[in-house]
């Protein structure tokens, strides 16, 4: 039986970072070996820990709770970066990249962990919900890396900085249309998740899945979500937009959805406020260790 | 080793001179192979002739008479019918090793006019292909030349020495125009003045796929010559402001001697492209953008002092991968040297094993004869003691001269060896 915990994979995220950093200053083939190898085990070790989680709750990981639901973002994210960082290795994709990585799994220590009772009702369709805003929530992931990588590069190629020979950023064309695409892909998901959201509520009112307006996860999340339709129906009408205003509005609104969202998850969890997304009755960092199948 | 490089290099020898050394084209090239070949038969040979360098590679098999640098300086001077006198003194000449190290840091390019340039390991190759075609080639040769073009290799793969651009135009293309777009074949190019360094520009575009020029000139016969040399269009200098306002690549020489875009103008022009991007890359001294056109939005302005900065630091980038060049041709020429000996070597103890196994078999073929009632088992006994005698009395040279080639030079122990033995 292998046994995995946050700590396994957040140790190595964090060497693979280090290394990423390293090649700054010493750049060499070893170091991005090390860096990839150290994703990779950390990769392994994540997938060990959900799969024990599963096993655990009898829940899909991203019906199990807040802090699994956050630790499957992380979890694709770390996906993404290793199919870029592979297909075009000297892209400095993990330089943006794992502190977000970091930022989720961290989070999710201070998140509800305990599994919901409340989900043999209508399994599917929560499982419909909570599938659409992870995806979507994925892409405003990507869209606020992306965002960061334009206005890194934006901002070399106005002061005219020499390329580093360590860490070669993308072109800005190639970042503002996958800034688009990525932007133009999560709101359709994240309000069909919400709309999802608001029509298991309804049919199942009085329940226990019932939702209340004062709800911080939902208001939080129903707020971040206009705000990124309004940016949606911008970058949908606008025929040419500046490229560093795209960037620019992308990385606040995306970044601005990502701190909602966790940070209210964090604040519910940290007060004990009810939400239909779990409470803190059982907050996540005492129950990280897990023992994978 | 009986190799010798006779050369003249851009460091050593005038371009006047070099010129008139040269091969400079493939069928003077077979001429002078023809000639070499008749005038030094059962020599390998190799002509490497570019425009920065002239260099005769030539050896023989090691018990030949050397050749000579006078023997080769005679042969140029007749070939190119030019008074040995003209350049005789401006010629270099390595021998052994110092031929083989010389070969390596030229394929290296750390011989070469820019430091770390690629073309180089090419034009190597393409001399070592045609004396290979011209049957010029031998196994000294072969061997020498594969070990300069596994030297290359290691220098390109464990050096920085070929990384980052060293000219304005690479620099402004490679570093910053492909930082900027994703593809270059839907983009215009505007260039604005017709200078050396604007084609050297429109060069490296269109390596990039660039297929729509337009060139804007005070003289419409130059952006004539331009346009049809690079495939695009002339168009009047009336129209400036037009094109202005949609070219995405903008590349700038004029001899203007004041900027002749201001940042208004350039608003006003492009105000129908807004949201565009647009790379000016201003190679006229004095400016023809003024410096605040850059600030603009999506515009990205680069002059000739924000690219040399870049150059400067590539340029020194290479020269301080100069030292673990040098370490790893060092190493590769050793290893060669000692290939190279070690074979050399081998055949002196190939022949000497041969030799006095054979006269041991002679010999007891005799004893065998004259005592025909042994049986089999005596037999074999009786050969194999033999076989261990002439090993172990073999042993002691030939340990020592393995000890020699791995160290060094053995041609000392290898002609004692030849003489004492009549190999």
């Amino acid at each position: 039986m292998l046994k995995t915990s946050v700590f396994c994979f957040l140790a190595s995220y964090v060497l693979a970072f280090a290394c990423e950093l390293g090649q700054f200053r010493w750049r060499h083939a070893l170091a991005r070996i090390v860096s990839l190898l150290m994703a990779v085990a950390g990769l392994i070790a994540h997938t060990f820990y959900l799969l024990y989680r599963s096993n655990q709750s009898d829940l899909p990981p991203l019906l199990s709770s807040a802090h699994d639901w956050l630790l499957v973002v992380a979890w694709l994210a770390v996906l993404v970066y290793l199919f870029v960082s592979l297909a075009e290795g000297e892209l400095g994709i993990g330089l943006v990249m794992w502190p977000v990585v970091l930022l989720l799994v961290v989070s999710a220590q201070y998140v509800t962990a305990a599994p919901s009772h409340v989900l043999d009702y209508h399994r599917n369709w929560k499982l419909l919900h909570a599938t659409l805003l992870m995806l979507g929530t994925t892409f405003v992931l990507l869209g606020f890396v992306l965002s960061l990588l334009y206005l890194w590069q934006h901002r070399r190629l106005k002061q005219r900085q020499t390329q580093s020979r360590a860490i070669k950023l993308p072109n800005l064309e190639l970042i503002e249309r996958l800034n688009r695409w990525t932007i133009l892909a999560a709101v359709p998901l994240q309000t069909l998740g919400i709309a999802s959201g608001f029509g298991l509520s309804i049919f199942s009112k009085g329940g226990e899945l019932a939702m209340t307006w004062t709800d911080p996860v939902v208001i939080g999340g129903a707020v971040t979500c206009l705000l990124m339709g309004v940016l949606f129906v911008w970058l949908l009408i606008q025929k040419r937009s500046p490229g560093r205003q795209v960037a620019l509005l992308t990385a606040w609104a995306c970044g601005f959805l990502l701190v909602t969202l966790i940070g209210l998850q964090m604040l519910t969890a940290a007060v004990g406020m009810r939400s239909i997304h779990g409470n803190a009755s059982a907050p996540a960092a005492v129950a990280t260790e897990g023992q994978a199948p | 080793m009986n190799l010798l490089a006779l050369y003249c290099t851009h460091q050593t020898t005038s371009l006047a001179v070099r010129e008139r050394l040269a091969f400079a084209t493939s069928e003077r090239l077979v001429t002078g192979y023809a000639a070499m070949k008749q005038r030094f038969p059962d020599t390998e040979i190799v002509i490497l002739s570019t425009c920065n360098r002239v260099e005769l590679y030539v050896a023989r098999r090691s018990d030949a008479e050397p050749m000579t640098p006078p023997m080769l300086a005679q042969f140029l001077s007749e070939f190119h019918d030019l008074p040995l006198d003209d350049f005789v003194g401006e010629l270099r000449a390595a021998t052994g090793s110092e031929a083989v190290r010389h070969l390596f840091e030229v394929i290296s390019s750390l011989d070469s006019m820019v430091l770390g340039e690629p073309q180089i390991v090419n034009q190597v190759r393409e001399a070592y292909r045609v004396a290979e075609a011209q049957g010029a080639c031998g196994p000294m040769i072969h061997a020498l030349f594969q070990g300069a073009i596994r030297t290359s290799s290691r220098v390109r793969t464990e050096t920085r020495l070929a990384e980052g651009k060293v000219s304005i135009a690479s620099v402004a293309v490679g570093d910053f125009a492909k930082s900027i777009f994703d593809h270059f074949d839907d983009k215009l190019v505007l260039v604005i003045g017709a200078g050396e360094m604007a084609e050297e520009t429109l060069r490296y575009l269109k390596d990039e796929g660039v297929r729509e020029i337009v060139v804007v000139n005070r003289s419409p016969e130059r952006a004539q010559r331009v346009a049809a040399e690079w495939g695009g269009r002339a168009v009047p200098w009336s129209e400036l402001n037009t094109w202005l306002g949609q070219a995405d690549v903008i590349v700038s020489t004029t001899g203007a001697d004041k900027p002749i875009v201001d940042a208004s103008l350039f608003k006003q022009v492009r105000a129908a492209a807004a949201g565009r991007t647009a790379f000016i890359l201003d190679l006229g001294a004095p400016r023809d953008f003024d410096t605040n056109v850059g600030d603009l939005n999506d515009v990205f302005l680069y002059d000739i002092d924000s690219l040399k900065k870049t150059c400067e630091a590539n340029r020194k980038a290479r020269v301080r991968e100069i030292d673990k060049a040098r370490k790893l041709i060092d190493e590769e020429a050793a290893k060669f040297m000692a290939e190279y000996y070690h074979r050399a070597s081998g055949e002196v103890v190939s022949r000497l094993m041969q030799d006095w196994h054979a006269v041991s078999k002679d010999e007891l073929d005799r004893l065998f004869h004259k005592l025909p009632d042994l049986n089999e088992k005596d037999r074999e006994q009786i050969e194999r003691t033999v076989e261990r005698i002439v090993n172990k009395l073999l042993h002691p040279p030939l340990e020592a001269l393995k000890v020699e080639a791995r160290e060094g030079t053995p041609h000392g122990l290898i002609n004692a060896l030849k003489r004492l033995f009549r190999i």
